[in-house]
């Protein structure tokens, strides 16, 4: 019998690493890569905890992240390619315009 | 009272509101000749007041309050006329008109704009003086006293261009300030300790004031700094760099007059404390003769009536602090004309000749009869020679000094006598009467300035003639004293000794002066260099205000300076080290959000 | 073994491959693939979980949509740069010791929290529900959602635009 903790676990191993994707990844794209992980995760997490508690607003918040991931990714590679314009590069290293 | 008033005030507001007008109409201030006659004709008006006030006899005083506070205003300002006033109205206003009507010809080179700034000054100066004069208060008094003060540095270094001018400026600002000190201290311990500025009420109060003889000692500094006592006369002659007019003003009407007119003022203070008044008599006659020794060997014209007047000023001081200040009140009256007369006269010298230098004049009679004249009449007047009014008023002086049985300070006061015949005649010899060897052709000085040289020479013999009169008749005119019988024969003939001296030496060539140097040798040598002291306030000033300002420099450079350098280069250096953390890169902040999240998840687990 | 534990632990095998291809892989493409194959195998879950309606959301619009995009958006950067993008790592050691941290910190919630109650019946219509919900209490954010969406892809065109 599969319990709550198994897919918490599993959800935390994903966020887990879709978070090292995003610290290590030098290309921008593979940091949204990295981000997605993680969102995909918490969905995994509300849909658990839904399943589990019998309430439906777990789902409904499921759909919400989904549409917001949507958007967010539409406009995250929109600023990549803007990016890319103007430096003539991805990588998340050399964007360090607001160094210190 | 109500409509005597405004004759008073009618002489104290014309000068006010001519400078006024000169200060804020700048085109009118710029026409110079037309400001000029601006200034002279108020000026004339409130000598016409003035005269009438004298004339007519005038004494009240009127008051009204300033500065309220609790319990009762703490200071008034208003008038004050009585015979005191009323002479030094005149003589003040007398003195600038005379003065200012001169200057217009004395200084017609000047650019216009110059010229109206000079008149605005005028008006000023003569305003400071009157409001002094009039003041029924120490705090009026002291505010007119620093007018005048200022006045006179901006007239003194009218030409501010030249470096010496300008120095000569603040040297008279500042060494008149040290006396000041003294007296603002003076006049607050006063306050304090009666609760009153004005002299009437003072008077009354003055007696139960304990630690009275340092007050007044501190009032009387105000008086060494104005009327240039030893030790601090050093300013009067760098003075003379400013226009010849001006300093006839300040050494006959102005500035300097104001020290004596305040001790005499506050004489019924002064008399309460026998030590400070035998202090002002040695020092007074102190100076006079210090003075006296230095015109001996002055070759600037100018340079040699400067200290006659700081010689002047001494027996005015030592009269003062005789006892007797009504006769060194009368002798301030005296020799503000018969000095008004002379500086002017050696403006004319100089306007013709070019020069200070007397040894570079020469047979000036000839060549200007007038100046001539009247220069010997001042001279006359001023060695002390009968009927003239300097005779009248040192007779007066040296009585008064003998009356107080002050033998030393008389034994100076009368070889001041000699010594200043004889100085004077060596001008009126080397310049006058020696060999011509005066560049260019002297000329008579045009009647602009000849009127107020006539003028002045005339009211010199014609108060002579009157104190002659009146004190025969009545044995003492204006306090003067009741004088033993062989006094006045011993000041004729100091004067007439005076008078041989310089003839045998300058005239007739029968002694040699450079023998008589030799055989004064130290005392020639250090009147030359005025007794050191002007390298002594040179040196006190380089080694003590310098000094000071050097510490400070330093304190503020290393001290100050180092403290904000050090914390600057701290923030600076924590500034270094902590922009490491803003890297700019996204990632690295994402560490940032990981390590709090840990934190928080710890926090949670461990804590909760 | 029931299906349902066949199933999850397929699931959770194919799913934690391929996330980890996701963050390791050089190429960025093959990356995105991975992430296609990681979306589906969380739908997978999603159905384990008695929710075929959220699988199909999953699919359209994660592996349909994003995963398209992304694609659209390595083209376009790789057509510009002029040779293929090779994905780099930088400081894999911190990046490893600070997931693992905060892994280890969620787990350690797990571990202190008694979770493991039964699974209870599933409503027969959850589908229904999702829809009343979201008309019903969630409207309004439901609309603000649309506004959302609207305003990125707005947002998304402006950025995209060339500059000329």
């Amino acid at each position: 019998m599969i319990g709550l903790s198994a897919y918490l676990t599993l959800a935390a191993l994903v966020f887990s690493i879709g978070l090292f994707g995003v610290l290590t990844r030098r290309n921008a794209v593979g940091i949204l890569l990295g981000i997605e992980l993680m969102l995909n995760a918490v969905n995994i997490n509300l849909v658990a905890f839904a399943r589990f508690s019998g309430n439906v607003t777990g789902l409904v918040f499921t759909l919400f992240t989904i549409a917001i991931t949507v958007a967010e990714v539409a406009v995250g590679l929109a600023i990549v390619i803007a990016i890319f314009r103007v430096r003539r590069t991805v990588e998340a290293d050399r964007l360090d315009l607001l160094r210190g | 009272m109500a409509p005597s008033i405004g004759l008073p005030l009618a002489v104290l507001a014309l000068p006010f509101i001519a400078f006024v007008l000169l200060a804020v109409a700048a085109p009118l201030r710029r026409a110079g000749r037309a400001a000029g006659l601006v200034s002279i004709l108020t000026m004339a008006l409130a000598f016409a007041a003035a005269l009438t006030v004298w004339a007519r006899g005038l004494v009240f005083e009127a008051t009204w309050t300033w500065i309220p506070a609790d319990g009762g205003p703490i200071a008034s300002v208003g008038l004050m006329v009585d015979s005191l006033s009323q002479a030094m109205l005149v003589l003040v206003t007398l003195v600038s008109l005379l003065v200012q009507i001169y200057s217009l010809a004395y200084l017609h080179d000047e650019p216009p704009a110059s010229l109206g700034r000079y008149y605005t000054y005028q008006s000023l100066f003569a305003f400071s003086m009157l409001g002094l004069v009039l003041a029924p208060g120490f705090l009026q008094m002291f505010i007119f006293w620093e007018l005048v003060g200022l006045c006179s540095y901006l007239l003194i270094g009218y030409w501010y261009e030249r470096p010496a001018a300008a120095r000569a400026a603040v040297k008279a600002f500042w060494i008149t300030k040290l006396g000041d000190v003294g007296f603002i201290i003076g006049i607050v311990l006063l306050w304090s300790a009666t609760g009153t500025f004005e002299f009437t009420e003072l008077f009354d109060k003055a007696q139960s004031v304990s630690g009275l003889p340092l007050i007044m000692f501190l009032i009387y500094l105000g008086a060494v700094g104005k009327s240039a006592q030893f030790p601090l006369h050093v300013w009067l002659p760098d003075a003379m760099e400013g226009p010849t007019p001006v300093s006839a003003l300040i050494h006959a009407a102005t500035m300097v007059t104001a020290g004596v007119f305040m001790v005499t003022r506050a004489e019924p203070l002064f008399a309460l404390v026998p030590e400070v008044l035998t202090l002002i008599a040695w020092v007074g006659a102190f100076t006079a003769l210090l003075a006296a020794t230095m015109a001996c060997v002055e070759g600037d014209i100018k340079r040699v009536l400067a200290y006659s007047t700081v010689s002047q000023l001494g027996y005015m001081m030592a009269a003062a602090g005789a006892g007797a200040a009504q006769a060194g009140f009368l002798h301030l009256l005296t020799h503000g004309l018969f000095k008004a007369l002379l500086f002017l006269a050696a403006g004319a010298v100089i306007h013709a000749v070019g020069t200070n230098d007397v040894f570079r004049m020469g047979g000036l009679f000839r060549a200007m009869p007038h100046t001539g004249i009247v220069f010997i009449v001042g001279t006359l007047a001023l060695a002390g020679v009968p009927p003239l009014a300097g005779f009248f008023s040192k007779e007066a002086v040296l009585g008064g000094v003998w009356e107080a049985h002050l033998t030393g300070p008389f034994l100076m006061l009368a070889l001041t006598a000699l010594l200043t015949a004889f100085y004077m005649f060596r001008v009126v010899f080397i310049a006058f009467f020696g060999r011509a060897h005066a560049g260019g052709h002297p000329h008579e000085a045009p009647w602009l300035m000849r009127g107020p040289l006539w003028i002045l020479a005339l009211l010199t013999v014609l108060v002579g003639l009157r104190l002659a009169a009146g004190g025969l008749a009545a044995g003492g005119v204006e306090g003067h004293e009741e004088a033993p019988g062989w006094l006045a024969p011993l000041s004729v003939g100091l004067a007439l000794a005076g008078f041989l001296l310089a003839w045998a030496m300058y005239q007739r060539g029968v002694i040699e002066p450079a023998r008589v140097a030799t055989a004064l040798g130290p005392l020639d040598f250090m009147a030359r260099r005025r007794y050191g002291l002007d390298t002594l306030y040179a040196g006190l000033y380089r080694g003590i205000m310098l000094g000071f300002s050097r510490l400070i420099g330093w304190i503020d450079r290393y001290l100050v300076d180092g403290l904000l350098n050090v914390l600057s280069a701290l923030t600076l250096r924590a500034g270094a080290r902590l922009r490491g953390i803003q890297s700019g890169k996204a990632q690295d902040y994402v560490y940032g959000v990981a390590f709090g999240v840990l934190l928080l998840i710890v926090w949670a687990q461990l804590w909760r | 073994m029931t299906l349902e534990t066949v199933g999850f632990w397929v699931v959770a095998v194919v799913l934690l491959a391929s996330s980890l291809a996701v963050v390791l892989t050089p190429n960025l493409f093959h990356a995105v693939l991975y992430l296609a194959a990681a979306l589906v195998a969380t739908g997978v879950v999603f159905l384990l979980l008695d929710q075929p309606f959220l699988f199909a959301v999953q699919l359209l619009l994660y592996a349909g949509g994003v995963v398209t995009i992304v694609v659209f958006a390595i083209m376009l950067t790789e057509r510009l740069v002029g040779e293929r993008l090779v994905q780099t790592s930088r400081h894999l050691v911190n990046g490893a010791i600070v997931s693992a941290a905060v892994f280890v910190g969620i787990a350690g919630f797990l571990i202190r929290s008694p979770l493991d109650g039964a699974r209870p019946a599933q409503s027969a219509d959850v589908t229904a529900a999702i829809g009343r919900a979201l008309f019903g209490p969630f409207a309004i954010t439901l609309e603000l959602l649309g506004v959302l969406l609207v305003v990125a892809l707005l947002g998304a065109l402006h950025f995209a635009r060339s500059e000329e």
